[in-house]
């Protein structure tokens, strides 16, 4: 009974990803059952759109200057946190996990909003700051365990031998969470990549991200193309993944 | 020394708490602020304050919306409640690498964007859609169930969507368990039921709780599903924050939606902990 159940719910939570895929590679305009014949012409379709590809480009960028940018500020701040435990540790760290309270929806008004009160709405850097913010929590999280587990006694080891702090922190603290740092960045860049709600709420007709285009092409219609192009972004997603898992940042993300 | 020891901390965190002012703090405080003005036909009146946005999110037809999203939202928590327990045992008690492959399959589509998934469902649950014709096939139906575009579809697509942040704490508190307990409740004569209620239970009961409020919060807020699965006749909470603030672009009234929500929010998330603190200490147990 309890093996039935746990059956049927993984194949509940896989199946929407499993048809997409499925789907995308029927040979003709309908979806008929049972599918029978493969073929990738709707990847090359999805491919030819422009319009899929310009959003891809903008959705990979989007994605990999949120995390790096993200990267950078939150190693500073947990730098700072772990190593001198300020009197306000814990209420910076509840501020920067903050926006995981905060649903992309509420948070995707409250942008609009204000990329339109101080006139950057339909701009990149508007887009860049709003997926910055989202990511901020999963990044301090992860760093947090990468920073404490760097023994102390190095970094006093090599401020005796007479670098400075700064030098330090870039010589030897750096060099020793660089793979926590990798994951890091895989996992951010995944959030930012697969986010929907906020961006949609917030952005403009120019800049449409490939979760965002993907959207509105269905609020279109429903054909194979779209189920291509979906089906190409989960690969994206299952590359990521992969690589998480092959670094072993995924274990530790799932323990949290 | 002690100065710019003291100092040290702020100048690390200085950029990032900059970035969270401007990117976090002021967006949220400008739709607050938005939400107490009129909304006129040259634009927000930012002169005059009112209460008036947050009344009409009671009328009869915000009202009727906002029930709609609760019902679904609960519908689905409540499922999520009842499969908890089954799949995070069972999953505690495979081998260590199973447990993690099955972990990253119940872990992936949360990884995979909502879109994506609502398109999946789509073609799943539509009438001429997978779900419809094997069933057909197998002479099951005379004719195709009707599992979309009504709230039904909604709740089918949210549960296995939100189901990770059920289970991941409850997983975590389960494998986290010192086997000895439930090995001396059995010696001492507890039968398998009896160590799950009196035992395994009430030991793992805060991180379950903890986990059902964060999987209602994001029913509460699930917008591309509802989108897609539920259709423009079955309006919740999200869809009409998009009508409101993208097509009506009524920003004042969108801006109250949007404090509601996070009021909400906020009051489950103190009410979730706050219910257990009192499950673990009414029970002078720790977890």
């Amino acid at each position: 009974m309890i093996r039935a159940i746990n059956f049927a719910m993984l194949i509940v939570v896989l199946a929407p990803v499993v048809v997409v895929i499925w789907m995308s590679l029927t040979p003709t305009s309908m979806f008929v059952l049972p599918l029978t014949q493969f073929s990738l012409r709707w990847y090359r379709e999805a491919l030819s759109y422009p319009g899929f590809v310009d959003a891809f480009v903008l959705s990979a960028e989007l994605a990999f200057l949120a995390a790096a940018i993200t990267l950078v500020l939150c190693f500073l701040a947990v730098y700072g946190i772990v190593r001198y435990r300020p009197r306000g540790a814990a209420a910076l760290r509840g501020f920067f996990t903050a926006p995981i309270l905060v649903s992309a929806v509420v948070f995707g008004i409250a942008m609009l909003q204000f990329v339109n009160r101080i006139g950057i709405y339909n701009q990149f850097v508007g887009l860049l700051l709003a997926h910055v913010v989202l990511v901020v929590p999963f990044a301090i999280r992860s760093l947090e365990a990468t920073v404490r587990a760097v023994p102390e006694e190095l970094e006093w080891a090599s401020m005796i031998l007479g670098r400075s702090r700064l030098s330090t922190l870039l010589r030897v603290t750096l060099p020793l969470c660089a793979r926590g740092l990798v994951t890091g960045f895989l996992f951010c860049f995944l959030l930012s990549f697969s986010e929907v709600t906020t961006t949609i709420f917030m952005t403009g007709p120019s800049l449409q991200t490939l979760p965002v285009r993907i959207y509105t092409y269905m609020s279109d219609r429903i054909d194979p193309t779209v189920a291509a192009v979906s089906a190409l972004v989960v690969l994206v997603s299952i590359v990521v993944l992969v690589l998480l898992n092959l670094l072993g940042g995924l274990r530790r993300l799932t323990s949290q | 020394m002690r100065d710019s020891a003291a100092r040290a901390p702020w100048l690390f965190a200085a950029p990032l708490l900059l970035v969270m002012a401007a990117g976090f703090v002021w967006p949220l405080l400008q739709a607050l602020i938005n939400s107490f003005h009129p909304n006129t036909p040259q634009g927000i009146d930012a002169g005059q304050w009112t209460l008036g946005n947050y009344a009409r999110l009671f009328d009869s037809f915000y009202g009727g919306v906002l029930v709609r999203t609760l019902r679904i939202s609960i519908m689905v928590t409540a499922i999520s409640a009842l499969l908890a327990y089954p799949v995070a045992l069972f999953l505690a008690r495979l081998p260590p690498r199973a447990q993690s492959l099955v972990i990253l399959a119940y872990v992936s589509p949360w990884l995979v964007n909502t879109v994506v998934k609502a398109l999946g469902w789509t073609l799943l649950l539509r009438t001429n859609g997978v779900v419809n014709t094997v069933l057909r096939g197998l002479d099951v139906i005379a004719s195709p169930l009707k599992l979309m575009l009504n709230e039904a579809g909604v709740v089918i697509a949210l549960i296995p969507g939100h189901f990770i942040f059920v289970l991941l704490p409850l997983w975590a508190a389960v494998s986290g368990l010192d086997p000895a307990l439930t090995w001396a409740a059995g010696t001492l004569g507890a039968r398998p039921s009896a160590i799950f209620w009196r035992v395994v239970l009430p030991l793992t009961l805060p991180a379950f709780v903890a986990g059902l409020v964060i999987n209602f919060i994001m029913n509460m807020t699930a917008f591309a599903i509802p989108m897609f699965l539920g259709g423009q006749r079955n309006l919740v909470a999200s869809m009409l924050a998009y009508q409101v603030n993208l097509i009506s672009l009524d920003w004042p009234l969108g801006g109250a939606l949007a404090v509601m929500l996070l009021a909400l929010t906020l009051i489950l998330v103190w009410a979730g902990q706050r219910a257990a603190s009192f499950l673990t200490a009414g029970r002078g147990l720790r977890p």
